[in-house]
């Protein structure tokens, strides 16, 4: 039998305090299992997390910034003057002038002087941003690898895809949100051993919703939701709208995503005239988007790149069949048919195509689909598993 | 007669359109001056006044000089200053709005002008009453995503200026319908000028006609969605996967790169589709007579000069069928017509072009020539800009 030692030191670093909806997840999720977490980064929010979360956040505001430095360098240099020395080299070096030499000071300092056993850096960018990192500071790396940093930004960022290739190599471990995502960092030199594929995972209590489902040939609400950006590909959901209108379909879209309405939209909605049958909402907080959600008939993902989009998996435990793009590894979690419904990327026609099966398709083979969907999110998506999954992770790495 | 020329920043080098018109128009005896937002360090050729600048961060600089700008424009046009700010107020303005937008005209109100024309319809906001005040004509000129697309972001934006207009210049037929949806009065007097080539510098190609192995294919754009490259991308995969041996040259830069790079890397097309970043005229010239066939996929298009040079440089010129495109190429005379966002039609288009016969497109492509000769020349248009501004 092995005696667990102490637990577990791993820091999360996002860049912010809070951070993202999902990483703010998975902060929950791991602190309750064991962990301690280590959180830097700038301060957004006052936060207040459980006591296994331990919060370090660097100031904002300059003169705040002034004091935290002076007093993160002192604790430091008593600790070890030898480091201290080692890490003021580092932050000259790559500080053009004073305030980016505070900056950089503030954001490494808190770092060594806590020392973690895992730094788990959730934006693969970071590794072009604080190479400083792997020079200052003797733990084991991980790196999470998610959506647009790896999958798009280095192909026209000549000098990230370099810190890629040089870093890549020297990570302890990745973890992959899908399988997609790790194929793709292989070409960048990650070490296909070293990946590790954990899915993100929903809360349990979606699982119990049972919304009425679209009956045969009825009008039909559909929704998407994310944020305004190209890679969403709601400009080919538009396209799919245009067609479905002409032909004569009855429907409304609704489209969630916080923020201004890009004008590619709002040209397409005057050019289409679809004001009547699509409406923009600007966000909204994730209780009533569950809310909402259970009102729709089928949750659209007209998507060019996703890793595994979230909002897909919380609508196939809360039972409202979706309909995504093949992009990413939303593969992974919807198979076309069978829990759900799956068309090619960049392609109207396609999704305009599966909307009008849908419609027409037998209201037992709906249940079918949503029974199925609710199965795949027991089995591969839920907290526990999500939990066991970074559980062994974390335990893979500190043993290496 | 003394042209104020109201544009969002002092033309560059590459901007043909504006520096020609302002030479033209100098030429021909008109003084003109170009009022622009932004300054400028190029060596410019004619007279130009620029805005004074707004800051967003030094609010106690930007009073400062707030306030001494408004000294100075109120002792050196005092009758001009006061009605302007009474007109604002009477428009329903607040005091200091209508303070506000007597410093954002500040470098144009205190010049003795005939004529104020806007060289976008976006630049009249704010400086409707201008003209009035200033005892001046108004005109206009439409573009496109001044008509296009602004208006939808800031419904009712041109209802002041509407009846204020002595004159309105659109580049196509359609913008200028479409302002008139927009609440243009139809009695207010409209000139078409479009575009115009140099053909000294677009020289018709020997090779005219000829499809290479692989074929050719040009745009020329700015990376962004009005242009949708990505229904072009979709097309050249749909011909590759048919067997199709091809090269896409996309000429230009534009805040969409990343998105337009990541649709060729996703649709494996990195052999065939290269982005050249943006090009001069002569580059341009060269590219063009090095490819075969020209296509605009774009969604919404005032007009669009490039397609008039594909034209007269004797490329095959497969455009969409956005307004403004449809009155630039004559389809199945001088080119062709494919529905916008529609990857099956351009890639079904380009395939009809390709087994066409080397007559037929020859005769397209000298037809398309001799009407840009004749309908876009650069004497035509300098003509019409004189006209313009006359009586």
């Amino acid at each position: 039998m092995l005696i667990m030692a102490e637990k577990l030191k791993i820091a999360i670093y996002s860049g912010n305090i809070p951070s993202t909806t999902f990483i703010e997840n998975l902060i929950e999720v791991l602190s309750g299992d064991g962990f301690i977490i280590y959180l830097f980064g700038k301060k957004k929010k006052e936060m207040r997390y459980n006591a296994n979360v331990k919060s370090f956040p660097t100031p904002v505001s300059e003169a705040e910034l002034v004091y935290f430095v002076i007093k993160e360098s002192l604790v430091l240099f008593f600790r070890s003057a030898q480091l201290f020395k080692k890490c003021m080299q580092e932050v000259l070096k790559k500080s053009r002038n004073i305030k980016k030499f505070f900056r950089n000071a503030g954001f490494i300092l808190p770092i060594l002087n806590h020392q973690p056993d895992i730094f788990h850096i959730q934006w693969a960018k970071t590794v072009e941003q604080n190479p400083e990192l792997f020079n200052l500071l003797k733990c084991k790396f991980a790196v999470s690898l998610r959506g647009a940093h790896i999958n798009y930004s280095p192909l026209t960022d000549r000098s990230l895809e370099s810190a890629y290739k040089k870093y890549f190599p020297e990570i302890d471990a990745f973890h992959a949100v899908s399988e997609a995502i790790s194929a793709e960092a292989v070409k960048y030199g990650a070490d296909k051993k070293r990946i590790s594929v954990i899915h993100s995972s929903v809360k349990d209590e979606l699982l119990i919703m049972n919304p009425e489902p679209h009956v045969k040939g009825n009008e039909i609400e559909l929704i998407s939701v994310g944020r305004h950006h190209w890679k969403k590909g709601y400009h080919y959901a538009l396209d799919a709208m245009k067609i479905l209108k002409d032909e004569g379909v009855r429907f409304r879209y609704t489209i969630v995503a916080q923020g201004e309405i890009p004008e590619e939209l709002l040209f397409m909605l005057d050019d289409y005239k679809l004001e009547n049958e699509v409406e923009i909402i600007n966000g909204m907080s994730n209780e009533e988007l569950i809310k909402l959600l259970q009102t729709k008939h089928l949750l659209l993902l007209p998507s060019v790149e996703e890793g595994i989009a979230n909002v897909v998996l919380e609508a196939m435990a809360a039972g409202i069949p979706v309909l995504s793009t093949n992009c990413g590894g939303m593969k992974e979690a919807v198979n076309d048919r069978f829990n759900g419904y799956i068309v090619p990327v960049r392609s109207a026609k396609s999704i305009a195509e599966k909307i009008n099966e849908f419609i027409l398709e037998e209201n037992e083979v709906k249940k079918d689909i949503i029974r199925n969907a609710k199965l795949t999110i027991r089995k591969e998506f839920t907290r526990e598993k999500q939990k066991t999954g970074f559980r062994n992770f974390y335990d893979n790495v500190s043993a290496k | 007669m003394r042209i104020g020329l109201i544009l969002p920043e002092a033309p560059q080098y590459s901007e043909t359109f504006f520096n020609y018109k302002i030479k033209c128009l100098k030429e021909s005896g008109y003084d003109v001056t170009v009022f622009s937002g932004k300054r400028t360090k190029n060596k410019l050729f004619f007279k130009h006044s620029s805005a004074y600048p707004v800051y967003k961060n030094k609010k106690i600089g930007q009073f400062v000089l707030f306030f001494f700008v408004l000294l100075k424009t109120f002792i050196t046009a005092p009758e001009r200053s006061v009605k302007l700010i009474r007109k604002e107020i009477k428009d329903g303005n607040q005091f200091f709005t209508a303070l506000k937008i007597l410093y954002m005209n500040a470098h144009i109100i205190t010049h003795k002008l005939d004529w104020i024309h806007f060289g976008y319809a976006t630049m009249s906001v704010n400086r409707e009453n201008l003209s009035g005040v200033m005892k001046a004509k108004t005109g206009v000129s439409f573009r496109g995503y001044d008509i296009n697309i602004y208006p939808l972001k800031n419904p009712g934006c041109y209802m002041k200026l509407w009846d204020k207009l002595d004159k309105v210049h659109s580049i196509s037929d359609y913008l200028y319908a479409k302002a008139v949806k927009l609440g243009l009065p139809d009695n207010v007097p409209y000139k078409k000028i479009s575009p115009a080539v140099d053909i000294s510098l677009f020289k018709f190609k020997n090779d005219a006609g000829v499809i290479k192995t692989p074929l050719r294919i040009l745009s020329i754009g700015r990376l962004t969605w009005i242009k949708n490259f990505e229904t072009a991308i979709s097309a050249v995969k749909i011909l590759k996967d048919k067997g199709t041996d091809i090269i896409y040259t996309i000429a230009g830069f534009g805040s969409e790169y990343e998105r337009l790079k990541f649709a060729v890397y996703q649709s494996g097309l990195e052999e065939n589709i290269i982005f050249s970043g943006k090009k001069e005229h002569k580059e341009i010239a060269k590219l063009m007579n090095e490819s075969d066939i020209y296509i605009q996929p774009s969604y919404q298009e005032g007009f669009c000069v490039s397609v008039l040079e594909a034209q007269a440089t004797g490329l095959l010129c497969i455009v969409s069928d956005a307004d403004g495109l449809k009155e630039n190429v004559i389809d199945g005379e001088t080119g062709w017509i494919a529905p916008k966002r529609d990857p099956e039609g351009f890639a079904g288009k380009i395939t009809e072009v390709i087994n066409m016969s080397f007559e037929k497109r020859k005769e397209t492509a000298l037809k398309a020539r001799q009407r840009v000769e004749k309908e876009f020349s650069l004497e035509d248009q300098k003509k019409n800009f004189i006209e313009f501004f006359k009586d």
